[in-house]
């Protein structure tokens, strides 16, 4: 019953952040200085060209008129149809462009998750002896470096140098691309991970379940990895989700730096073409993906570590 | 006299301030585009001839300047906002938690997209704006933990059996506590700003004219294949010029 609350209370969070978006983009487009068919058109389009596409757009409707119309699309998902591409609508584009971010970010969560327990292991664990200080240095270094930064050095010396990575722009990289951008994405967010993680590991170091299963005669690989690692996952988990906003704004970099498409690849487009339609439904998609990710991180972290639901 | 001190802490900044009123990044020559670095041009040229230390001096001020401002805003609404939110407890502290919880995981980026998205080519200012949006949350969520210590200490009981209450507890006993630690924020909020501005000026969403670290970094990818100095001069400027606001923010500590 109270999961079900906490659940109930979730969800309408979400919807309403994704709903807050949505009416922000809704009336940052219509309220601010500069009218977007005029934007669209240019300063030499005629007053009836205007006129027109303005009626095209609905833009002729009321405020509150077009703002229903513009949540009843949002409802049944139908957001007009792309000004650049006439023939699609934008929510067919968003859909299409939602599924190469999404394996992009999938992708190098997992990636991030591997990576970063095992440096927590091996930080917080007595596998490298003194040498564990190294590992909290690289991380350290690797956490405070832009991914904007090290990104195009990392792409040049492994892309353009040593010839190991697909290039950027090459259409034919397929799953290396897909592999090697989440691998650099992946990176800052392992890091964080690894820091959460290793202090949670040490927090779980000293309970005493740990010492009795040691005492049992666990080796110690097993007590540190079937023992102590699930008691931390609360944690690793709230980074992964934390920094999931974060994620998102280096996806929209490396889809640009690799000329991937992708959500933000089509914002950028539909942006620099002011494509409304299209702006409107992916900046949305974007924001309601985002908050459903976290929904699910915070549902999974409530289900691991039960001292969470409160 | 604080600031004084983080000044030479700020090494690439000064520099980058020493440097500036003699370069002029408008001042393009075609032939000498893209050459390597050179005695007359110690960072070599970008597109069109442009010298690169020129145009990454001015768009490392710029930025820096965008950042530190920025920040100063955020620190100016958030810390009052979270002082009073644990001082006054209840449901406006649990209420400002929340809302610093949702703004700082929330993707900046998209948030950044959907107010810019009203016009058509974003200035400085447009962007200073966006950042302001939630630059407050995280001086807002330090404050609320440094006040919560405080709250219960015995000199803010004194204060209070004194007499004193709402805004001048605030101002003259409880934030003064929280400074270092706010101080320390502000580097790295700045920090962080001046990433994400290169961040989007890098996919377009820049100010227009090019002055800036995303745009001289988006030259550099453009050209990585022939002239990759182009690309590790904007890349490293990026670092040291967050590296280098955040070292400021721990000397003010």
């Amino acid at each position: 019953m109270r999961a079900a609350r906490a659940v109930f209370a979730r969800t309408l969070e979400a919807l309403g952040v994704t709903l807050a978006m949505a009416t922000l983009v809704f009336f940052a487009l219509r309220l601010l200085p500069g009218d977007p068919a005029r934007l669209l058109l240019g300063d030499q389009a005629s007053a009836e060209q205007v006129a027109q596409l303005r009626a095209e757009l609905g833009l002729d409707a009321p405020l509150l008129l077009q703002y229903t119309r513009f949540l009843r699309g949002l409802f049944t998902l139908d957001l007009g149809r792309s000004l650049r591409h006439p023939a699609a609508s934008a929510a067919s584009l968003v859909a299409r462009a939602v599924v190469p971010t999404s394996e992009l970010a999938a992708a190098s969560v997992a990636l991030a998750t591997v990576l970063g327990v095992a440096f927590a292991v091996l930080a917080a664990g007595p596998f490298l002896g003194t040498r564990r200080a190294w590992v909290e240095r690289a991380m350290i270094a690797i956490a405070s470096t832009p991914l904007l930064s090290f990104a195009p050095i990392v792409t040049y010396a492994l892309a353009v140098r040593l010839r190991v990575a697909p290039l950027p722009g090459d259409p034919d990289a397929g799953l290396a691309g897909l592999a090697f951008a989440a691998g650099l994405l992946a990176l800052p967010l392992a890091a964080h991970v690894a820091r959460v993680g290793r202090a949670a590991l040490e927090d779980v170091a000293r309970a005493q379940f740990l010492a009795a299963a040691r005492a049992r005669g666990a080796s110690r690989a097993r007590t540190w990895i079937v023992h102590a690692l699930p008691a931390s996952l609360g944690p690793i988990l709230a980074v992964v989700a934390s920094q999931l906003g974060a994620l998102l704004g280096g996806a929209v970099v490396l889809e640009r730096l690799f000329e991937r498409p992708g959500l933000g690849t089509l914002i950028l487009e539909a942006y620099a073409a002011r494509d409304l339609p299209v702006l409107e439904a992916a900046i949305v998609a974007a924001g309601a993906l985002f908050v459903v990710v976290q929904a699910i991180a915070a549902a999974l972290h409530a289900t691991i570590d039960p001292r969470v639901r409160a | 006299m604080r600031i004084a001190r983080a000044a030479p802490v700020a090494i690439v900044i000064t520099a980058c301030a020493l440097v500036a009123p003699f370069r002029d990044p408008d001042r393009l020559d075609p032939a000498l585009s893209f050459c390597a670095p050179s005695a007359a041009h110690p960072f070599g040229c970008g597109e069109a001839g442009v010298d690169l230390l020129a145009l990454v001096a001015h768009a490392v001020l710029r930025g820096a300047i965008l950042a530190i401002v920025v920040a100063m805003v955020g620190l100016a609404i958030g810390a009052p906002l979270g002082a009073s939110a644990a001082l006054v407890r209840g449901r406006f502290e649990r209420a400002t938690d929340r809302a610093c919880d949702l703004v700082q995981a929330f993707p900046s980026f998209l948030l950044a997209l959907a107010v810019l998205s009203a016009v058509r080519a974003p200035s400085r200012v447009h962007l200073a704006f966006v950042f302001a949006l939630t630059a407050w949350a995280p001086f807002a969520r330090l404050a609320l933990a440094q006040t919560r210590v405080l709250r219960s200490a015995s000199f803010i009981e004194a204060a209070r059996a004194l007499g004193v209450r709402g805004a001048p507890l605030a101002f003259r006993h409880v934030l003064p506590n929280a400074m270092p630690v706010l101080a320390v924020q502000l580097g790295s909020t700045a920090g962080a700003i001046v990433v994400s501005e290169a961040a989007l000026s890098f996919v377009g969403l820049g100010p227009r004219g090019g002055v800036s670290l995303g745009s001289a970094l988006e030259q550099g990818v453009s050209c990585m294949l022939f002239a990759p100095h182009v690309m590790a001069t904007a890349a490293l400027a990026i670092v040291a010029t967050s590296a280098s606001v955040i070292a400021a923010g721990r000397a003010i500590e």
